[in-house]
């Protein structure tokens, strides 16, 4: 173990205390005995918030009591050294999802008057109704937005490790502008992003695309479709390290940029810079979209910040990639520390659909931009003949 | 995560497979006397839905509702601005969007107030979402059925057979590459990201160990199309090493129609102390197994796919695994993620 990750292992131990004080506190208001987090293989952010652990399982589970030890269980069986390494939790079992006796047992042991379920709303029926069966006088609830509320502010030490992972989005995002060429299909950029950002570390990545010209109307999972000269090229671009996720959204050109394009990038970057300035401690996920959108509606394009034609102009990051979402009619407020992307993605006419955004930290007066990446519309060279 | 090529070709796959795959499906549920399918799918676990329509769950979830007569629809929390893309990508032309499911199927079912549903691998579904649908349904016949798609799944057909060996090939380069001496653990992920991401797979699992006496291995689990194989490698080598490849090499070697678990198990003789040898079908690989029932008696049958695993959990921590995908032939086996493979 280096100093560095013997240091980071030492803080760490003081998070996991922090953030068992955190969620008890959470937990006294709400009247829960206990918190069940379920991880299903999509969205283990919970059961990562009480483990720090990389698990592969296709379920996986951490059980927090109000008072006493929390365990942890996977259906991977090299899921439980990783757990018990990390430290974190040192009770962990192996689950089979059609006999949880290992998960039902330790319950029935606690005898919890009233269960929280984090992704109470994903866990599969043949283990709900194992949890009814074991716990028959129990009151089961979902307890997915109180993790949504201690998750949405970010201590110092997970900062530290998004700050890391920003260095990956930057890293992603050069790969991405030096691959392009005429010729290349979306699909091999993505195969070149994904081996530059896992070489890297990043634990995994979410990545959507779009080539073409101003015919494109959105993104999706990358085709076979060839590059051409003039194309824009865009992608919001993922990696997760360490757990955490963050987001950049860039868009290139193949060759040089038309008037069009150009123009749609200025258009762009200053909804992103209208966002970045509504950005204070306390603002609403309305306010900052709002802000962004107003840009639009200013020159016309209103119409382009409807869900005819778009989804959000942001959302929040942190050990799930897709947070709370910012667009008008969100009043979840957002305090210091929280972290989220502001993208104004959207179609106009300009340039067909147009990705641009940074990720922000809240801070006491304003917003920190949390990648170094040059908000500028970028174009590559390389196979373009003059 | 679902980020690679998302493909349908009909040179690959006939469309007249894909109309064979629901007309199976609906024979069943026919003669169950259920007149509309429901199948769930998220990003994670979507294969029942990909094997009907080739459509690619990539983010969030879906329900695909199959009539006994009619074409099937997709249901989903997707935009309709990606409509475009779906439709071209799959065989479905009638898509609808919405907040929850529950609206969505009780809208569908608004003009057959009488149907029977079936609600397919029920025991997967969320409970909150089968909540929700009983509550919406109340006027219709509501069944729970058990998983009819993945039992159509276990046998490939045939147009399968060469998208497996070129996917099989393409797993074995990279599994091979990224064991390669002097290589870290992002090294070899990058390699194998790298090698099958470029050759058209769409998902890639990659599950990195090591023991404390300098053994590593790297588990790779792939979708190619709508297959799925999984291979792992050992870098570096222990006492126990020879044991764990040559438990894999004998269970492989054991393969042929007729055989148990049991009988693989016996075949791989003893492995080192902590040892276990596993094998699962590749209909159920995108979850390594975790939701499969496991039945002793399963025997394997003709034309069968499966992943063979023999991996090893010391006491003090370590994990190792070697693993490769076979296809059970007449004669025996063809392991697709070995050389030979084409």
């Amino acid at each position: 173990m280096t100093v560095a990750e013997d240091v980071d292992d030492i803080v760490g131990l003081a998070e996991f205390e922090r953030r068992r004080q955190r969620v008890r506190e959470e937990m006294r208001q709400d009247g829960l005995d206990a918190i069940l987090a379920f991880g299903p293989g999509w969205r283990r952010e919970n059961v990562r918030y009480f483990t720090d652990t990389l698990l592969s399982g296709a379920a996986t589970f951490a059980l927090f009591p109000a008072t006493g030890e929390p365990s942890a269980f996977s259906t991977r069986r090299a899921d439980l050294p990783a757990i018990a390494a990390r430290g974190w939790i040192t009770d962990a079992h192996l689950l089979d999802v059609h006999d949880p006796a290992a998960l039902t047992d330790r319950l029935r042991d606690l005898r919890p008057a009233r269960l929280g379920v984090a992704h109470y709303e994903l866990l599969p029926a043949l283990l709900v109704r194992a949890l009814r069966e074991a716990l028959p006088g129990t009151e089961i609830v979902s307890a997915s937005p109180l993790l949504d509320r201690v998750r949405l502010v970010k201590s110092d030490w997970e900062l530290a490790r998004m700050r890391r992972c920003a260095e990956v989005c930057a890293a992603g995002w050069q790969a991405f502008v030096d691959v392009l060429e005429p010729g290349l299909p979306e699909y091999r950029i993505v195969a070149e992003v994904e081996a530059v950002i896992k070489g890297l570390g990043a634990e995994d990545n979410f990545m959507l695309i779009a080539s073409g010209k101003d015919e494109v109307r959105g993104m999706t999972a990358p085709t076979p479709r060839s590059l051409a000269a003039g194309d824009m090229v865009r992608t919001e671009l993922t990696p997760q390290l360490n757990g955490y996720w963050l987001q950049i959204c860039r868009s290139a050109v193949v060759g040089p940029p038309s008037d069009g394009q150009r123009r749609s990038f200025d258009l762009f970057n200053e909804a992103v810079e209208a966002g970045m300035a509504a950005v204070y401690p306390g603002v609403t996920a309305h306010d900052v979209a709002k802000a962004q959108n107003d840009v639009f509606r200013k020159v016309g394009f209103g119409e382009y910040c409807t869900s005819a034609y778009t989804r959000v102009r942001g959302h929040g990051h942190g050990l799930h990639l897709d947070e709370t979402p910012i667009v008008e009619g969100n009043e979840t407020v957002l305090p210091e520390n929280a972290v989220f992307i502001i993208h104004p993605n959207t179609y106009t006419p300009l340039a067909g659909y147009h990705v641009l955004g940074d990720p922000v930290r809240v801070t006491p007066t304003g917003c920190e931009v949390l990648i170094s990446t040059e908000r500028k519309l970028f174009h590559s060279t390389k196979g373009i003949t003059s | 995560m679902k980020r690679g090529l998302v493909l349908l070709d009909p040179a690959e796959v006939p469309e007249r497979e894909w109309r064979r795959r629901v007309g199976a499906l609906r024979e069943r549920i026919a003669a169950d006397g259920i007149d509309v399918a429901l199948v769930y799918g998220d990003v994670f676990r979507s294969d029942d839905i990909a094997y009907l329509t080739n459509l690619c769950v990539y983010w969030n979830e879906g329900v695909l509702a199959v009539p006994a007569t009619g074409e099937p629809t997709f249901l989903t929390k997707l935009s309709p601005r990606v409509y475009p893309w779906l439709r071209r990508v799959s065989t479905v032309e009638d898509i609808r969007s919405g907040r929850n499911f529950a609206d969505l199927v009780a809208a569908y079912l608004a003009d057959r107030p009488d149907a029977r549903v079936g609600i397919v691998d029920a025991g997967l579904w969320p409970e909150s979402v089968l909540e929700q649908l009983a509550a919406r349904l109340g006027g219709h016949r509501v069944r729970e059925l058990g998983g009819l798609v993945r039992d159509l799944r276990l046998a490939p057909a045939a147009p399968e057979a060469g998208l497996l060996r070129t996917a099989g090939a393409l797993l074995d380069q990279a599994a091979t590459a990224a064991a390669a001496p002097g290589l870290g653990v992002p090294e070899r992920v990058s390699v194998a990201e790298r090698t099958l991401r470029w050759g058209g797979y769409l998902d890639v699992l990659t599950q990195p160990s090591a023991t404390t006496d300098g053994v590593s291995s790297l588990r790779i689990t792939g979708q190619y199309r709508t297959c799925w194989l999984q291979a792992a490698r050992l870098s570096g080598q222990a006492p126990w090493t020879a044991r764990l490849t040559a438990a894999l090499d004998a269970a492989i070697a054991a393969v042929r129609p007729g055989v148990t678990g049991a009988d693989l198990r016996a075949a791989a003789g003893t492995l080192p102390a902590g040892g276990e040898l596993n094998w699962v079908h590749q209909a159920d690989l995108s979850t390594n197994g975790e939701y499969a029932h496991a039945d002793p008696a399963a025997v394997l049958a003709e034309g069968a796919v499966l992943a063979l695993a023999a991996d090893v959990l010391f006491d003090d921590g370590g994990y190792a695994v070697v693993a490769d995908t076979v296809l059970v032939t007449g004669a025996g086996q063809e392991t697709l993620t070995r050389g030979g493979a084409t």
